[in-house]
């Protein structure tokens, strides 16, 4: 299992920063990028020019095609390794293993791994929908009017009608993060919320209501990854990489192989064997959370329960405290920030904080092994990062 | 905001899907068979998706297919589409085997239901494209 093609233990991540989030009028994508990088730096006691490395995916509302350099060149960075990544909602993820590949194989040393946008303020509502629905086919799915959020509807559709998954179900995973985001400092949305709110705010696309579906926000979070052998150089608690693995299956919604199953059950698997883990090891999770009814599709898929009990299973508490696996313990981008590509990287920056055992009221109880799922594109791309405290080297 | 914005999406024809879209003007829904292992795909291109062959032959489909999932889309996305709203987006499976994305013809989203058959209706949207919409089948049965 421990070989050396394996990432485990090989990477740490020792910085964390993030802009102010929700909504932050009047600062840039790159403004809101460099501010998350240098509290990154800050964090990791670290100077910038130890960054030989940049790994970002791009903005909505910034007109630069290569926005690892372009931060670059706001930062006064010069990389020897670099570049832009996209596979949607799941950039975050194939980044972070993508960064901690690179600094194992000697490509680079210290890695900063960022991304920002301002979705909220920096475009118009309908022009931030719109850039999402850019990302579907022209030719074979736009012309009918089926952006990213119908595809993803419609598998949470065929969900409930495979496995008699419920709309309060769906409502539950909203209730429970937004629970999770009155405890987090700085989320977007905190006034409570009830399964009957859920399914009484306005249909977006059904099944999904508008509190099903994730929130639109600015903001920016930047992690920086180091070699295992230099992290104590910055922290006291690096945060290792002990597995990574992703999964593309399908562009097309119309050619995915099951719409109830997806690629983040090969993922996981394959992120889980590089640990030496199973998903039952696991004490605290970042699961993509664009909608509801995906988180609870994803809960089947990354092993947490059975296929087909996704639904019971967030009725029944578990993807909170007290339950199998506290999941989005800083609110998701269901309440916390939703800024587009950068939305799964608040998922890492939780996550690093819980394993850092620096959650404060919010804190999971002995959090040492976590996983972060990242998703994109009516569930083509997928990626799972496992990570881990020095104790589970 | 400029026209560009709030134009709709329409598709372009590449050197994969000329025939296609040609096909639709034409009244038909085009599907390629591979010769060599049988396979019927839709979207279009050079090669056969499950065995790599270029000996693809284009043949119409029934028209006729199912509903494997939908989902009535209340907020438009984008400017483009408000005035349009509801509308049902479809993924369909077509009795040829392959699946396909597509709209409702119509507003009976009551008579949505999985599984339930529907009938190809080609819409012109202009002098050069033709969109492949479905209407419900048993609407077709009430009309004729």
């Amino acid at each position: 299992m421990r070989n050396s093609r394996s990432l485990r233990g090989q990477v740490a991540i020792v910085g964390v920063g993030q802009s102010p989030s929700g909504r932050v009028p009047g600062r840039s994508p790159l403004d809101l990028t460099a501010d998350a990088t240098l509290k990154a730096l800050a964090d990791a006691n670290m100077n910038k020019n130890a960054i030989d490395g940049v790994l970002t995916g791009n903005a909505f509302a910034s007109s630069f095609h290569r926005f690892s350099i372009a931060l670059s060149e706001y930062l006064n960075i010069q990389p020897s390794y670099s570049n832009t990544l996209q596979v949607s909602g799941a950039t975050a993820g194939a980044a972070v293993n993508t960064a901690a590949a690179a600094i194992h194989a000697g490509l680079a040393e210290t890695v900063l791994v960022a991304c920002g946008d301002s979705l909220l303020t920096g475009m118009t509502p309908d022009m931030a929908i719109r850039a999402m629905t850019e990302s579907r086919d022209q030719q074979y799915e736009m012309p009918f009017g089926i952006p990213v959020a119908n595809t993803f509807a419609m598998t949470a559709h065929r969900h409930m009608k495979e496995y008699g998954t419920t709309a309060e179900q769906f409502a539950q995973v909203a209730v429970t993060f937004r629970e999770h985001a009155r405890r987090t400092p700085g989320a977007q949305k905190t006034e409570p919320i009830t399964i009957d709110d859920v399914l009484h705010s306005k249909m977006v696309t059904t099944p999904y209501h508008k509190l099903d579906c994730s929130l639109i926000s600015d903001g920016a979070v930047a992690l920086i990854l180091t070699s295992a052998e230099k992290a104590k150089e910055y922290t006291q608690h690096p945060v290792y990489i002990l597995g990574g693995g992703e999964y593309y299956s399908h562009e097309h919604i119309f050619l995915m192989p099951t719409l109830t199953q997806t690629g983040a059950v090969e993922s996981s698997k394959k992120a889980y064997q590089m640990a030496g883990i199973t998903a039952n090891d696991i004490d605290v999770a970042g699961i993509y959370d664009c909608f509801t009814g995906t988180v609870i599709m994803m809960l089947e898929d990354l092993g947490f329960c059975k296929k087909g009990e996704g639904g019971a299973f967030v009725e029944s508490g578990e993807i909170t405290y007290g339950g199998k696996i506290p999941t989005n313990t800083h609110g998701g981008m269901l309440s916390y920030a939703h800024p587009g590509i950068p939305a799964a990287w608040f998922h890492f920056a939780e996550v690093v904080r819980q394993l850092r055992g620096a959650c404060g009221e919010r804190q999971v109880a002995g959090a040492e092994l976590g996983l972060v799922h990242t998703l994109g594109a009516g569930f083509s791309t997928q990626a799972s990062t496992v990570l881990g405290t020095e104790n589970t080297l | 905001m400029n026209e560009l914005v709030i134009e709709k999406p329409l598709p372009t024809a590449d050197g994969d899907s000329q025939a296609f879209w040609e096909g639709l003007r034409s009244g038909r829904l085009l599907l390629q068979h591979c010769a060599d292992c049988g396979h019927v795909q839709y979207y279009q291109q050079r090669i056969c998706r499950q065995c790599q062959s270029d000996n693809l032959q284009l043949k119409p489909a029934s028209g006729k297919g199912t509903i494997h999932s939908y989902s009535v889309v209340y907020r438009a996305p984008g400017p483009a589409f408000k005035d349009d709203v509801p509308y049902a987006v479809l993924l369909v499976d077509l009795e040829e085997g392959p699946r396909m994305v597509s709209s409702l013809v119509g507003k009976d989203f009551d008579a949505l239901d999985f599984d339930a058959p529907l009938t190809l209706k080609i819409i012109q949207i202009n002098d050069v494209v033709s969109l492949p919409c479905f209407e419900l089948a048993i609407n077709e049965l009430h009309s004729s």
